[in-house]
């Protein structure tokens, strides 16, 4: 099933300089995509266009077949969960109990769901002893798994997740790879955009090269 | 041949100085439109993007026509225009200086735009030549250093908080306030702790903020200079003394 689409998707910060140029795609819901390409190719780019936190020059990306430059980034985000490169960007409270049921406070859920919700994370992502600690003065690891939960709580459908394993150890990415894994089982498929091949090795039903904003190959493991 | 004439950060410091001097001291709605219109000519003459500026005076409208009704409404002088019962609305005298509260600010707005046709190390150079303390100098160039960043970091918070499913514009004004509060702590912790790392490269990198500090930039006012400091400084006095006893 084709959850998102990116049609003749052209994009540029300053006028004649495009950063992706006329690219067309089709990404499944259900499977892990894997977007690789060196410092510069347009990879973050293109993940934003997908996540409608930019808005093409040209073309369209379609999101469960509407155009993403009708919708709020809420509404995206009902469907789609985005970890930024930089996990500090996801953090606007105190603690870390608190930022973990930041939206759902804020949308007005049951106390006893956001608590029972909370507590499931922080288990999931072994935070359980970090949850009064202040998230920006958490380990850069600690961030990123925070960062990480703080998607999940919206239970999104599809995640894009930029650079997930920066700042990450061996132990702790092969414990975010099962995570990943266990969130495919339960349905959720995923954009990741990385350098890390060997977790793109672990992950991904389908490798995207991108090279100066086009897509140079489009290969299924 | 035409040789374009560089001037130095000084001289539109000067005149920046003198035009907004002007806008704020002159009352009468002609002159402010003048000085207006002076503004506007020398902005065109430095090249200045006013695109981009007008673009900055259009997100500030909703908040100068508000500031603008207010006074036009506490302004009880004059012909009434509008009138509720007893209470006078709108007078004459209220509109004109409304319209010249509207016309101080695009004033101000577009003659600070003139200095940003200088680099900001020409301008902090140009400080420290004018005899400002480095130590001070230095501060105001990471100001203007760490600006752009702060109003990215602003924007990204404000793109990570709709990320979280929250749609900021379908919600009460209490919570927006409540939200707006969130926002802070990230950029305030965000800009010390980079404020803290920056602090400790450039210590790294042998740096002292002292006054006997030498630099490879050094500005010389050339003859250029002298006469336009000479001619914004007789001209803003001269209509100065015109307006005040006119």
């Amino acid at each position: 099933m084709d959850f998102i689409e990116l049609k003749d998707l052209y994009f540029e910060y300053k006028r004649g300089k495009p950063i992706i140029e006329n690219i067309n795609l089709k990404i499944n819901k259900y499977e892990i995509t894997a977007i690789l390409g060196p410092n510069g190719s347009g990879k973050t780019t293109l993940g934003k266009l997908m996540m409608g936190i930019l808005k093409p020059t040209k073309g369209q990306v379609n999101i469960s077949n509407m155009n993403s430059s009708n919708m709020t980034l809420a509404e995206i985000s009902s469907k789609i969960g985005y970890l930024f490169q930089n996990p500090e960007k996801h953090f606007f409270c105190n603690t870390v109990e608190e930022e973990l049921g930041f939206a759902l406070r804020f949308n007005g859920q049951d106390v006893d769901y956001i608590n029972r919700r909370v507590e499931e994370l922080l288990i999931l992502f072994q935070l359980e002893d970090k949850k009064g600690n202040c998230p920006l003065l958490l380990s850069q690891g600690e961030k990123q798994r925070l960062a990480i939960a703080t998607i999940l709580i919206n239970n999104p459908e599809y995640l894009i997740l930029d650079e997930p394993t920066t700042g990450l150890d061996s132990h702790r990415k092969s414990v975010l790879i099962n995570i990943l894994k266990e969130l495919t089982k339960k349905g959720i498929g995923m954009t990741i955009i990385s350098h890390d091949h060997f977790f793109i090795k672990e992950l991904s039903h389908r490798r995207i090269g991108i090279h100066r904003g086009e897509i140079i190959y489009d290969k299924r493991s | 041949m035409t040789k374009e004439v560089k001037l130095d950060p000084r001289t539109k410091l000067v005149i920046v100085l003198c035009i907004s001097t002007l806008g704020i001291a002159v009352r009468d709605i002609i002159s402010l439109l003048l000085i207006l219109t002076l503004a506007l000519t020398i902005s065109i003459i430095f090249k200045v993007n006013l695109k981009k500026s007008f673009n900055k005076i259009k997100r500030l409208l909703y908040l100068i026509i508000v500031i603008a009704i207010i006074q036009s409404i506490f302004s009880s002088e004059g012909d009434i225009i509008l009138s509720v019962g007893r209470v006078m609305l709108l007078t004459i005298n209220g509109l004109e200086k409304s319209f010249q509260f509207i016309l101080r600010i695009i004033i101000v707005i577009i003659s600070a735009t003139i200095i940003t046709s200088s680099s900001s190390r020409e301008i902090v150079q140009g400080l420290v030549q004018w005899g400002l303390p480095y130590d001070i100098a230095f501060m105001v160039a990471l100001g203007i250093r760490f600006l752009p960043l702060l109003t990215e970091e602003i924007k990204d918070s404000l793109i990570a908080i709709q990320l979280r499913g929250i749609e900021i514009r379908k919600i009460s004004i209490r919570k927006r306030i409540s939200l707006y509060s969130h926002i802070f702590t990230p950029i305030l912790a965000g800009t010390i702790l980079k404020a803290e790392k920056l602090s400790t490269a450039i210590e790294m990198r042998g740096f002292r903020a002292y006054d006997s500090r030498t630099s490879y930039l050094v500005l010389k006012m050339s003859k250029w200079d002298y006469l336009i400091i000479f001619i914004s400084i007789a001209f803003t006095s001269f209509y100065g003394i015109i307006c005040i006893f006119r």
